[in-house]
């Protein structure tokens, strides 16, 4: 029994692997991409003002898009293709720990019959705020 | 060109290494606890949660699993349960809230430690959010607030 529970688990964590690695691999060659291209350096300079906010760069705010609306790998993807610091890196851990995959997510929550929009503002209510703080904080610290 | 395919491929690569050797021995440890049903017992010393937020017994089990297991999975247990009865309306909002703030916490956490982010802050912050929020929410609901909820919903 605990020799096919232990060969479930494996299977179960290629499978996972195996679907990070679909999203992952793309995402990253894509931003490793635009790093080469000024489309980077756009949209960092359109999101300085906000993503200052939080003690972010700019670009950062790409890591934030692909985690709310594709997925937590998607984000991974985007957040190692960008230098970020330690902190950096916590701060948009946080932010996206309260909110991601907001399509699929609010689709499985709204099987429970509760009203999802609620959900959705408190979701993204946290991220902004908690972000802010950590990346405040955070700033000082280091 | 050719450089910059390089440079994403390995990198990418780099990447989903450092993710597959965490994330594989952690779904062979969930896999076990899952197998031997270590959460019903796990759950008799999270009993604790029922006063605090004023809840059925019946809720303590799905929300061990949304916070362990992840919110799709938590949600199953959820629907099945309140399926056999065993949970009020209250019961459900209040394990939605706390599950959409704060799931799959061991993953995501560990997701975030392989690329560097400090994960006592993450793990802490999110289930102090969570826990704060959801008491908050169950002093404010009451049952007469809920059956008005209910008759307007019977209404529409």
């Amino acid at each position: 029994m605990l020799l096919e529970s232990i060969k479930l688990g494996i299977k179960k964590g290629i499978e996972t692997t195996w679907m990070l690695a679909k999203v992952i691999i793309p995402v990253y060659i894509f931003i490793t991409f635009l790093q080469h291209t000024p489309v980077l350096n756009w949209i960092a300079y359109a999101f300085k003002p906000f993503m200052g906010l939080f003690h972010l760069p700019g670009e950062a705010a790409i890591v934030l898009v692909l985690g709310n609306t594709l997925n937590l790998y998607a984000a991974i993807g985007a957040i190692r293709a960008i230098e970020l610091t330690p902190m950096q890196i916590t701060t948009l851990g946080i932010m996206l720990s309260f909110s991601h995959s907001l399509f699929v997510e609010t689709a499985v929550v709204k099987k429970l019959d509760v009203s999802v929009s609620k959900f959705i503002a408190l979701r993204i209510g946290l991220a902004v705020v908690v972000g802010m703080i950590v990346g405040q904080v955070g700033e000082l610290l280091c | 060109m050719l450089e910059i395919l390089k440079e994403g491929v390995l990198g990418s690569l780099s990447s989903v290494y450092g993710i597959a050797i965490i994330v594989i021995p952690l779904m062979i440890v969930l896999q076990v606890a899952n197998d031997y049903q270590a959460l019903n017992k796990i759950a008799e010393y999270f009993n604790f949660f029922i006063k605090l937020f004023n809840v059925s017994k019946a809720a303590i089990f799905p929300l061990l699993v949304g916070i362990i297991f992840g919110i799709s999975y938590g949600a199953g247990v959820i629907i099945q349960s309140s399926k056999e009865g065993n949970l009020t309306k209250k019961d459900l909002i209040l394990l939605a809230t706390f599950l959409v703030t704060c799931h799959a916490v061991v993953e995501d956490t560990l997701l975030f430690v392989a690329i560097g982010a400090n994960g006592t802050v993450l793990l802490g912050l999110r289930l102090i959010m969570a826990i704060g929020i959801t008491y908050f929410l169950s002093k404010r609901i009451n049952l007469k607030d809920l059956s008005v909820l209910e008759n307007e919903k019977n209404k529409a």
